[in-house]
């Protein structure tokens, strides 16, 4: 249990995580958006 | 941008806001994850008080107590209320209090974002509830009384209600989506060094599961409830066929959602449950890989059984077969959870404290639930069940036993964990043994009910449905009454109560077990390290 | 014929479930009895089949059904035979095994899964498969077609062969509902007038609505199917033992879901010809009645009759109606307005046009599709000289005549 969640190594991490929640948050856009168009 | 990051620096452990104000600026996953089940315990109270009124009427034939409007708007007001603002929010409690203790995390990948997940959801449930007390004043004619699945035309005619509910629905879903994006990336991106996905505790990989459902079918379920929408107000005819529309198009959206929500609810649950088991069998989880496997196999085979959910609305015979078959397959994987719950019991140590009996129910009745739902995906049979009571016990058993028992297992496991101290034993054993025979009580004449040809959702029924409605509603006043004694439980065990260990279960294993009980406000500032 | 009703049938010899006969002796019906409701003898299975594919259906569920318990007693057997040996108490020692270990464990690891599956594609998929097949085929061999249309809450019955058409709605008195009279044997079960069908006969069933979707289930004939609006669906039933049969709407459908049975009164063939012929031969007299000029009292009294059984549900009996979704006739603009146009055609939005075209995206239905001449010109006046309101005119069964 030694190294420290050091600044630099938790903003690398919170930056992607923000990357990859854009991108699942324009997945789901996209799935609604589909769906509105979606015709028998 | 940076506030995020120097969140620590701003409020060092065990400094807090007073009052009101922390509770709404919270950006920490113990406070959010309490809110969650804080919210998720009452609105579980507010749905179980609807379906209460509703069980009273149908104590005998006759209408005595309600209009048969209301009537409808309860059970629609009460499926929504259990399962969106009960149930859900109760395992995203869990997540956000447990994931980033059991992976390691300082907390959640985005806390602003999960600070505001949290807050949309007591504004939707005011919107879902609102209607009941606008009728009072005149103002309407009360909640959505479609029931839960908003079928069109009926809901196309429905009063302002359904308007209040499509909208509740709406705000509970982003809440949801917020939620599952918060869970995927925190899984994906704040691991513990060593902690590789394969070693990622189950319950992590069950919510990683739901997350992703949740992301794949609540924008459909936004999709179909805003068509609805347009075609109440804005002249649309998305499912009315005298503007070339279909009605069932509506059901087609409505249960591609609906049937992953099924496993949306249970996902968390059974990746709960190996913990429960193996640390009170004091025994290694058998079977980690399997879990996995099928946990990612029944996710998959989710979203192409929907149709399963209307076969009585009449679809060409290889359609029948297909949703059929495809339905039944979802057993193997599930056959693999329970061979690998009762494996991992298998030669151990096994003590029953509250956890463990609940978790042993939850296995028994869950059982029932999976064993009716094999034969309910029989084409030739569910004519007969459908739409009937049978189906009413049947997902009862999936969702009350599968669901809220599995999230009771939970609250009793960690509970010591949240607070520090240990609730009474005693009391919740008697919780344990009344919910069950209750439980049963309540349920399983609806088997026969169904059977006997009771359609669900009629507030008056012929005579010969009288004494099994008499006694399931018994059952249901027995049953409810005895989620006082749950909620006593967790009001005494947060005052106090004797003091626990970090690792409060002798046979508990996992990083949260090495975190003091309470844990501290901030956890995992030094990372550890997973050999 | 009360023998063969819901209420009082015997289990058929031919089929035992095993289920139902362990739950059967151990709870006896009578110990399940609670004073006030004497009448009913408990069944723990589908009601008595009458066609072929409720048969089937029933054979399907006792089968099933044994097999699910089997499962469920072996697999939470060894659970509980777990539960006892291995526990701490009494002094067991945790094994540390995590998943199967050598080629003989993982053997009885996945012999499990192979019965499953064996019993999901095979035990259960081949006889499901068939009867599927048999299920859909709605049109090898039939002997005629039934035309059922649900509606908000009533069922049309239509014969396209003979031209017979009618309505059957709930005959429970609404006192028996709200518990001022004692309650019927078929509480709930009855109805104004079941539709008829000979025994022995292979009938489509054609279902459709016309407002909402509602689904038709009569038990006994194990099919049950949704009537979409604007879409045709269908089913069919070949009934192999005379007797009265009686199911309910399945489908939330509104207000009166719980309201809206189905009876159908299966009768030898003879018997339902002659039937045909006395409907056949009232809808004449009927239709005879269209041409005629009619007193307002014949009107008003004819109406009442009508409004009772079509429109009370919604508008209540005293025209007051369940204010918002249901508006009050009493003291209504509309209904107070003007009858026709000079010229005698119908006005947008008036009395007569609601009633004759409905109004769209509410429960108010176009009435000219089910209802007669008579019915309309007679439920019109009624309502314009009832409730207090005293339009004071009156249309005729001709004039409705011309206007459709």
């Amino acid at each position: 249990m030694t190294p420290a969640f050091t600044d630099a190594d938790l903003a690398r991490r919170r930056a992607a995580s923000r990357r990859l929640g854009w991108l699942l948050g324009a997945v789901v856009l996209v799935i609604y958006l589909i769906g509105l168009f979606i015709k028998r | 941008m940076s506030t995020a990051t120097t969140h620590t620096a701003e409020h060092p452990a065990g400094e807090y806001h007073g009052g009101l104000l922390r509770w709404l600026t919270t950006t920490n996953h113990k406070d959010i994850g309490t809110m969650y089940l804080t919210f998720s315990l009452i609105m579980f109270f507010v749905g179980g008080l609807m379906i209460l009124a509703v069980r009273a009427e149908l104590f005998s034939p006759g209408l005595q107590l309600m209009q048969p409007e209301f009537f409808n708007q309860l059970i629609g007001v009460h499926a929504l209320v259990m399962i969106f603002a009960a149930l859900m929010p109760a395992a995203t409690g869990f997540a956000n209090w447990m994931l980033p203790l059991m992976i390691g995390a300082p907390d959640m990948a985005l806390p602003r974002l999960n600070n505001w997940g949290f807050w949309l959801l007591p504004p939707a449930a005011i919107l879902l509830t609102l209607p009941f007390t606008l009728a009072l004043f005149g103002i309407g004619d009360g909640a959505l009384a479609t029931g839960w699945t908003f079928y069109a035309p009926l809901s196309v005619q429905g009063g302002m209600g359904v308007d209040f509910a499509i909208l509740a629905v709406h705000i509970l879903g982003i809440s949801s989506i917020m939620g599952s994006i918060n869970i995927i990336v925190t899984i994906f991106n704040m691991r513990a060094p060593g902690m590789t996905m394969m070693k990622l505790p189950l319950f992590a990989w069950g919510w990683l599961i739901t997350a992703f459902l949740l992301i794949a079918t609540l924008p459909v379920l936004a999709g179909a409830v805003t068509m609805l929408l347009t075609d109440r107000h804005f002249g649309t005819h998305f499912f009315d066929a005298a503007g070339g529309g279909d009605p069932i198009l509506f059901q087609h959206l409505f249960w591609f959602f609906g049937h992953p929500e099924v496993y949306i609810l249970l996902l968390p649950v059974w990746g709960l449950m190996p913990h429960v088991l193996s640390t009170f069998s004091r025994k290694p989880t058998y079977g980690y890989k399997a879990q996995v496997y099928s946990f990612i196999a029944i996710g998959l085979l989710s979203v192409v059984v929907w149709a399963h959910h209307f076969f009585t609305a009449g679809m060409p015979v290889p359609a029948l077969v297909y949703f059929m078959f495809s339905t039944m397959a979802i057993s193997l994987p599930l056959a693999v959870l329970f061979f690998c719950w009762i494996a991992t019991m298998w030669k151990g140590a096994m003590t029953f404290e509250t956890p463990m009996l609940f978790a042993v129910g939850f296995i028994v009745l869950f059982g029932i639930a999976g064993l009716t739902g094999l034969i309910l995906a029989d084409v030739a049979a569910d004519a007969q069940y459908h739409h009937s009571y049978f189906v009413v016990a049947h997902f009862h058993y999936a969702l009350f036993a599968g669901g809220i028992m599995g999230v009771m297992t939970g609250v009793y496991y960690w509970l010591p964990k949240w607070t520090g101290h240990m609730y009474s034993e005693k009391l919740g054993k008697l919780h344990f043994w009344l919910t069950v025979v209750s439980f049963n009580l309540t349920f399983l004449p609806q088997f026969f009910l169904g059977l006997a040809g009771m359609p669900r959702r009629i507030p008056d029924y012929a005579l010969q449905f009288a004494e099994f409605n008499a006694i399931s509603t018994l059952g249901a006043f027995v049953l409810g009454f005895s989620q006082l004694l749950f909620a006593w439980n967790i009001w005494s065990c947060v005052r106090g109560g004797p003091k626990v260990e970090s690792r409060v279960w002798e046979g508990a294993e996992g990083l949260e077990w090495e975190l003091p009980s309470p844990p501290p406000h901030h956890t995992w500032e030094i990372q550890p390290v997973i050999k | 014929m009360a023998s063969c009703t819901l209420e009082t049938q015997t289990a058929p010899s031919a089929e035992v479930n095993p289920v139902a006969w362990l739950l059967r002796s151990l709870f006896p019906p009578s110990a399940l009895l609670l004073p006030g409701a004497a009448s009913a003898a408990y069944n723990f299975n589908f009601p008595e089949p009458v066609t072929p594919i409720a048969r089937e259906t029933l054979h399907i569920h006792n089968e099933f059904m044994l097999i699910i318990t089997v499962l469920f007693v072996v697999v939470f057997a060894i659970m509980i035979y777990s539960m006892i040996k291995h526990r701490k108490s009494s002094g067991h020692a945790p094994a540390k095994f995590t998943g199967p270990t050598g080629a003989l464990q993982w053997f009885w690891a996945l012999i499990p899964f192979a019965i499953l599956l064996f019993i999901d594609f095979v035990l259960m998929g081949i006889p499901a498969v068939q009867a599927i097949i048999n299920m859909e085929d709605t049109q090898t061999k039939a002997d005629m077609v039934l035309k059922v249309t649900g509606m908000q809450w009533k069922w049309q019955y239509e014969y396209p062969e003979s031209g017979v058409k009618f309505i059957s709605t709930l005959a429970t008195p609404r006192d028996q509902i709200a518990n001022a009279e004692a309650k019927g044997e078929n509480y709930l079960l009855e109805v104004d007038k079941p539709v008829v069908l000979p025994v022995g006969k292979k009938v489509r069933i054609l279902l459709t609505s016309t407002d909402v979707i509602h689904t038709w289930w009569v038990p006994q004939f194990g099919v049950k199917r949704d009537a979409i609006p604007g879409f045709l669906r269908e089913t069919w039933v070949l009934i192999e033992k005379p007797g009265i049969y009686r199911g309910q709407c399945a489908e939330l459908c509104g207000k009166d879901h719980g309201f809206m049975p189905v009876v159908v009164h299966a009768v030898p063939e003879p018997e339902y010809l002659a039937w045909v012929e006395a409907q056949k031969a009232e809808a004449k007299a009927a239709a005879g009645g269209a041409d005629r000029t009619w007193s307002k009292d014949e009107l008003v009294a004819e109406g009442k009759a009508v409004y009772e059984k079509v429109c009370a549900a919604c508008h209540q009996p005293d025209g007051k109606g369940l204010p918002p979704a249901f508006p009050a006739l009493a003291g209504s603009k509309i209904v107070s307005g003007p009858l026709l146009d000079m010229n005698g055609k119908v006005i947008k939005d008036s009395h007569v046009d609601r009633v004759l075209h409905g109004k769209a995206g509410t429960a108010m239905q176009a009435f000219a599709t089910s209802l007669s001449d008579v019915e309309l010109a007679a439920v019109i006046t009624y309502e314009r000289n009832s409730f207090g309101n005293q339009a004071g005119d009156m249309i005729q069964p001709a004039q409705i005549k011309s206007l459709r």
